[in-house]
């Protein structure tokens, strides 16, 4: 399946929370999942990664980025998707053979845009399925307060 | 900013206390630095031509047709899908399956491939597939009684109603407009660099203000006669809105900020004027008048609303001595008519806010370069958790107000719904689904975070390793110092809240006017009126802030 980077980055996102993440590290998990799959990197990292949690990576990564300028960075296992990551920065930063992490906090990420970004069915019936833990099921009363509820569109 | 290297003398922006508000924000009107009007400057500075090199319509105006134009040194199509949909199956909402017409705005000038392919697959909306050409998706559904009116009236060899028109103001409504890469069309980020549609919504401006041309093509095909134009001007595309358009605004503060941030700065440098020209108060003199009119126009079914909108126009014909040219003529003043509404409702701020804007676009309109959001949030760490306590002080303290366990400080959930996966709004001890439960909760949030803090300092990742579930609010905190309008200063799940402050704020932004709220959570409105036709696109017409009916 390939999709536009939004709505990969949406439901990557969505089922990091479906699995338990807390929302902020859920859309930075979104974040990296799209530079992840852009990169051609393994779909087995991003499975881990939400298989892991409540720990995790998902929960780890975003605390090594946080506020270091450099340093390294220890990936437990998942050093593609800590590159991801770090390629999902709003800034300019980038992390080397060794894992050692520079930034520039100053200046803004430049990132090449891909048109469309591949995934497997595998992976996105499983992140279907995780995303949909979130959705509230239909019922009258829902129905009812919803937009555009009780009124004729024939006017 | 563009304009940096020579920025006009400005007064201090309204605190963001005071405008990040919602009953503020439901109090908001189009102004000139709105989306559409941006997006009409655009067209009437490259002189744009809309060209119809499809037009493959039934007598009833069933088929498709594709308009194109040059805008930026690209090329751009809409490709428009008009359907025969059964009464019963006529609805506004989200969950709809069917509509009277579909829209794809194309990247280039679609082949017979890619028209046969959006044919099948854009009255399908949500359930079809879209491709990186596909720029924006919407669909439409006829304002049945007035498409009608004016066929019969074509059809007979006459003109409309025009009272019809007056009241009405579309022959169709959008019920959803989708862009950046919803169901496979193209991300933003491919076309945001673009010249004429680098700001925000540009993209969906560009589509809505081309189906509102097709709309006026597809009357006068059926009625088999031509509209008077000043009629057609007055006719333009409506707009059911739901909730989905309120979580957008909390989830992307910097966005908000920077859409708040150009209008305020528009606010300070107009009320820094010293003096005005006998142009400049003629000009208001005419807009206050003109305003005067719309309000007068602007009718809704709701009898709240109506009475909320009388309120407004009594207010503001008193507020228009402040505009005399007596007035206008003293030092300062437009400072001054703004001091003097300090007293008035919001509404009537409000609408003198987007009254002081309208005439000075040599001042105001580089702002709009500064609307989009590049970047995305971009703030230094900080610190540490002192650090952190000092700044929720600073700048968050609106949320430490509430006691959000009290019942009605958290009465209402956000979800979303299994249903078309629409956002909505649950009563907490009543509907079932608050454990699923959509973070908008900032303020909450927010006041959870501060308590939680250590009284000893530590890095902010150590007390996150100990406390994940407060990373967003640490976010948002992070974010308030340098995006002072990024936050909606009220409390979000209260019993109180009404999201059609949130929808009102947005579609003002997009250029919205005659809102006319079914709910508090839902509202048709208005785009385009009175804006130039297809073949009007010269600076003259560009002056359709709040129209009036000028048939």
């Amino acid at each position: 399946m390939k999709g536009s980077l939004n709505e990969v980055m949406t439901l990557a996102a969505k089922a990091a929370r479906g699995a338990g993440a807390p929302p902020a590290q859920a859309a930075q998990f979104g974040q990296a999942a799209v530079q992840h799959l852009c990169a051609g990197r393994s779909e087995k990292e991003l499975r881990g990664a939400l298989e892991a949690l409540p720990e995790g990576p998902i929960l780890s990564l975003p605390l090594l980025l946080a506020d270091a300028d450099e340093g390294f960075v220890e990936s437990e296992g998942f050093e593609g998707l800590a590159r991801s990551y770090v390629e999902a920065l709003p800034f300019k930063a980038s992390l080397d053979a060794d894992m050692m992490l520079r930034c520039d906090r100053a200046v803004p990420a430049r990132r090449k845009f891909l048109a469309r970004c591949r995934l497997s069915n595998d992976l996105m019936e499983l992140w279907c399925g995780l995303a949909a833990r979130l959705l509230v099921p239909e019922s009258d009363s829902s129905r009812r307060s919803g937009a555009g509820a009780g009124l004729t569109d024939n006017d | 900013m563009k304009d940096h290297l020579d920025t006009p003398p400005q007064m201090p922006l309204r605190p963001p206390g005071d405008v990040m508000r919602l009953s503020r924000m439901g109090s908001m009107f189009p102004t000139r630095l709105s989306f559409l009007r941006s997006m009409i400057w655009r067209l009437v500075a490259e002189r744009a031509v809309i060209d119809r090199p499809v037009w493959e319509m039934d007598a009833e105006g069933f088929g498709h047709a594709v308009y194109t134009l040059a805008l930026g040194g690209h090329r751009y199509s809409l490709v428009a899908v008009s359907s025969d949909l059964p009464q019963e199956l006529r609805t506004d909402r989200v969950i709809a399956t069917a509509w009277d017409s579909a829209y794809v705005l194309y990247d280039g000038v679609p082949g017979p491939d890619d028209i046969t392919r959006i044919i099948s697959n854009a009255p399908l909306q949500e359930a079809g597939r879209f491709c990186e050409r596909d720029l924006v998706l919407s669909r439409a559904n006829k304002s049945v009684r007035l498409f009608s009116n004016v066929v019969d009236a074509l059809r007979s060899g006459r003109q409309p109603d025009a009272r019809m028109i007056r009241d009405v103001g579309y022959l169709m409504r959008t019920t959803a407009v989708y862009g950046n890469g919803k169901f496979g069309i193209a991300d933003r980020a491919l076309i945001a660099d673009r010249p004429g549609l680098e700001g925000p919504f540009a993209a969906e401006m560009l589509t809505v203000w081309l189906i509102r041309h097709f709309t006026h093509d597809l009357v006068e095909h059926v009625g088999g006669a031509s509209l008077d134009r000043a009629l057609k001007r007055h006719l333009g595309i409506g707009n059911a809105t739901g909730l989905g358009m309120a979580p957008f605004l909390v989830n992307h503060p910097v966005l908000l900020n920077n859409w708040m941030m150009a209008r305020e700065t528009a606010l300070s440098r107009v009320r820094a004027l010293d003096a005005l020209n006998a142009a400049q108060i003629a000009r208001l003199g005419v807009l206050a008048a003109r305003a005067s009119g719309h309000l007068t126009e602007w009718r809704v079914p709701d009898a709240d609303h109506q009475a909320r909108i009388d309120r407004l126009s009594q207010d503001w014909k008193a507020t228009q001595a402040l505009l005399s040219p007596d007035a206008l003529s003293r030092q300062r003043p437009l400072e001054a008519a703004m001091q003097a509404v300090t007293a008035c409702s919001e509404d009537v701020q409000e609408l003198m806010v987007a009254l002081l804007i309208e005439p000075f676009g040599e001042l105001v309109d580089g702002l709009s370069a500064c609307m989009a959001d590049p970047y995305g949030p971009f703030a230094p760490p900080l610190a540490d958790t002192s650090t952190l306590r000092n700044q929720i002080a600073k700048h968050c303290d609106w949320a430490l107000e509430p006691d959000y366990e009290a019942h009605e400080a958290c009465g209402q959930f956000w979800y979303v719904s299994e249903a078309k996966q629409e956002p909505r709004l649950g009563l907490r001890f009543e509907d079932p689904g608050a454990e699923l439960e959509s973070p908008l909760d900032i303020g909450r949030r927010i006041k959870a975070l501060h308590d939680a803090l250590p009284e000893q300092g530590q890095s902010v990742s150590a007390f996150l390793a100990d406390h994940p579930e407060h990373a967003l609010a640490v976010q948002r905190v992070t974010l308030a110092e340098r995006y002072p309008y990024a936050e909606i200063r009220d409390n979000l799940i209260a019993t109180t809240c009404l999201p059609i402050d949130m929808l009102r704020c947005k579609l003002s932004f997009f250029g919205a006017s005659k809102f006319d709220p079914k709910s508090d959570r839902w509202t048709r409105i208005t785009l385009c009126q009175g804006a130039p036709l297809a073949d009007e696109l010269d600076a003259a017409a560009d002056d359709w802030w709040l129209p009036v009916f000028a048939a």
